[in-house]
């Protein structure tokens, strides 16, 4: 369980100058539950991520996970950045061993597993490939498959298809939700596209700009497991989409804070 | 173009300043310009380079400044690269490093090599000493900026995965700076090569630097020339190694090919 409390981030962005990213957010989420972040460019989606994994370090507030204050990065919070970060002098099946190769894991033990997460995101024949030989959204999927070799009890995940086209977009979208759904992980997923949120998620957060705060909460009640083609020509679907769509353009663009 | 034709292409074109360079050098020496006795026409050198290269006085000597020059090189590869990415990691070494390297790396280190002879003798290690002082600085300082350069979530990937914060150093932060490092370890051969040479020319007994002063002082042209023509192709074959080490340690990234 993650459980965000009044956190609020202040940057020192020069002399005498700061810049309120974040103020005062709190939020709660469940064990196994699927939490999207939608809001304006620069209101502080990223930051957040950042904080609650440990990667920056927040001006005030607390972030717990499992009864234990965040202080540092750890395997039990798996990221998945939006510019992939993979490393560039590793191959594909390099970059998904190198954490449990670091850790000690037996070398057959992790190249089975890492062998067994590259079937999983459908990349295998491709061990021996390059990043720079992979397209965005095969690097994508690596990516990701490089943060579940380690089991990570919570995926964070800062718009992880933003840089993908529609239709890659939408395939790892559906291949993200059978991941999802075999095993449950607590996801946290930020992203600036509003279908996106309503078909992953259980719950949608809402944010605002200057300073990042969270705006409003809204459920999500469709079920599981969903699919994509059915879910289209649902109403209720349809009525979030456009809810949540209104209450994006209701948002004042900056606010005096 | 195939790679394999274009590389010999690249290499037939890299030949021609060569050989221009050589048939200026004997249109002089035909010319009359200057004494034979002082500019021996190229023919004659390079007949005497044959000679000298399979003489096993003259390779002994070839060896030694080989011995000097790697071990002095290696040694500032080592503790350039070192020091480079601690500093890096840790504020506290840079905080000490820093202001040590601000002081010496200007210094002219050719101006401490008569304190070396005086405190390590005449023999291997003054000369080793001076090739390490020179050689480092551009090493450490090219490591140090491209480690700062480093996108830092390839770093929080790693630490993420459970990687220790040293471990994620030297398994994350160096490999993804390799770049820059190369770049300070090719300067840091050019002038360990120039400086080897330099400090056998003023005070040695062996080692081509040596062979060049002592055939000088008597006179006799050729002998003097052969021992540049072997520090020259030396280079080029250093380089040449160089040039294949490089790429194959940057065979993952994409600005290389
Ligand atoms: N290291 C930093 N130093 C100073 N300011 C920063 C830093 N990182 C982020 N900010 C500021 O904090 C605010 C929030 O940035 P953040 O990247 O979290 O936004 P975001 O919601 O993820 O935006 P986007 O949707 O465009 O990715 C921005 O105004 C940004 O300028
Ligand atoms: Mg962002």
């Amino acid at each position: 369980m993650i459980s965000i409390d009044r956190v609020s981030k202040q940057f020192e962005t020069s002399r005498a100058r700061r810049h309120l990213a974040l103020s005062d957010i709190s939020l709660s989420v469940a064990r196994g539950e699927f939490v999207s972040i939608l809001g304006p460019s620069g209101c502080g989606k990223s930051t957040l991520l950042y904080i609650v994994g440990g990667f920056v370090e927040q001006s005030s507030g607390a972030v717990i996970v499992d009864d234990n204050p965040v202080t540092g990065p750890g395997p039990d919070r798996g990221p998945v950045f939006q510019e992939f970060a993979l490393f560039p002098w590793k191959t594909v099946l390099g970059n998904v061993m190198y954490g449990l190769d670091q850790r000690g894991m037996p070398k057959d033990e992790a190249l089975a597993r890492s062998r067994e997460l590259l079937t999983m995101v459908k990349l295998s024949g491709y061990e021996n490939f390059y990043p720079k030989e992979l397209s965005g959204g095969m690097k994508q999927r690596v990516a990701i498959a490089r943060t579940l070799a380690y089991r990570p009890n919570i995926l964070l995940m800062d718009e992880p298809f933003g840089a993908l086209d529609a239709h890659t977009r939408t395939k790892l979208q559906n291949d993200l939700l059978g991941i999802w759904e075999k095993d449950r992980k607590t996801v946290l997923f930020v992203t600036h596209s509003v279908e996106e949120a309503v078909f992953l998620s259980d719950r949608v957060v809402m944010m605002t700009s200057s300073p990042g705060r969270i705006k409003d909460i809204i459920k999500i009640n469709l079920p599981r497991p969903r699919e994509r083609a059915a879910l289209l020509l649902n109403r209720r679907y349809q009525d979030y989409v456009v809810e949540i769509e209104k209450m994006m353009d209701e948002q004042p663009e900056t606010r005096v804070s | 173009m195939s790679p394999r034709v274009s590389n010999t292409f690249d290499m037939a074109i890299g030949v021609i300043p060569i050989a221009l360079l050589i048939a200026l050098w004997q249109g002089i020496a035909m010319s009359g310009a200057a004494p034979p006795s002082l500019l021996p026409p190229p023919g004659v050198v390079f007949g005497r380079f044959l000679q000298q290269i399979v003489s096993p006085a003259y390779l002994e000597h070839a060896y030694v400044t080989l011995y000097r020059l790697f071990v002095g090189f290696g040694i500032a590869v080592l503790a350039g690269v070192t020091f480079g990415i601690l500093m890096t990691g840790s504020k506290a070494v840079a905080s000490i490093v820093r202001p040590i390297v601000r002081v010496l790396a200007p210094v002219p280190k050719i101006a401490l090599y008569p304190a070396f002879t005086l405190t390590l003798g005449y023999d291997d290690a003054s000369k080793i000493a001076l090739v390490i002082a020179d050689a480092m600085f551009p090493i450490l300082l090219a490591t140090y900026q491209g480690a700062l350069a480093v996108e830092p979530k390839l770093a929080w990937s790693a630490r993420a995965a459970g990687v220790s914060p040293l471990k994620t150093l030297f398994t994350v932060i160096l490999p993804a700076a390799m770049p820059s490092v190369l770049t300070g370890c090719r300067i840091g051969l050019i002038i360990s090569c120039i400086v080897v040479f330099l400090a056998e020319m003023i005070t040695s007994t062996d080692g081509l630097g040596h062979l060049l002063v002592r055939a000088a002082r008597n006179f006799q042209t050729v002998d003097m020339f052969v021992p540049l023509i072997t520090i020259s192709i030396l280079g080029l074959l250093l380089n040449a190694a160089f040039n294949a080490l490089r790429r194959y340690l940057l065979r993952g990234f994409p600005e290389e090919k």
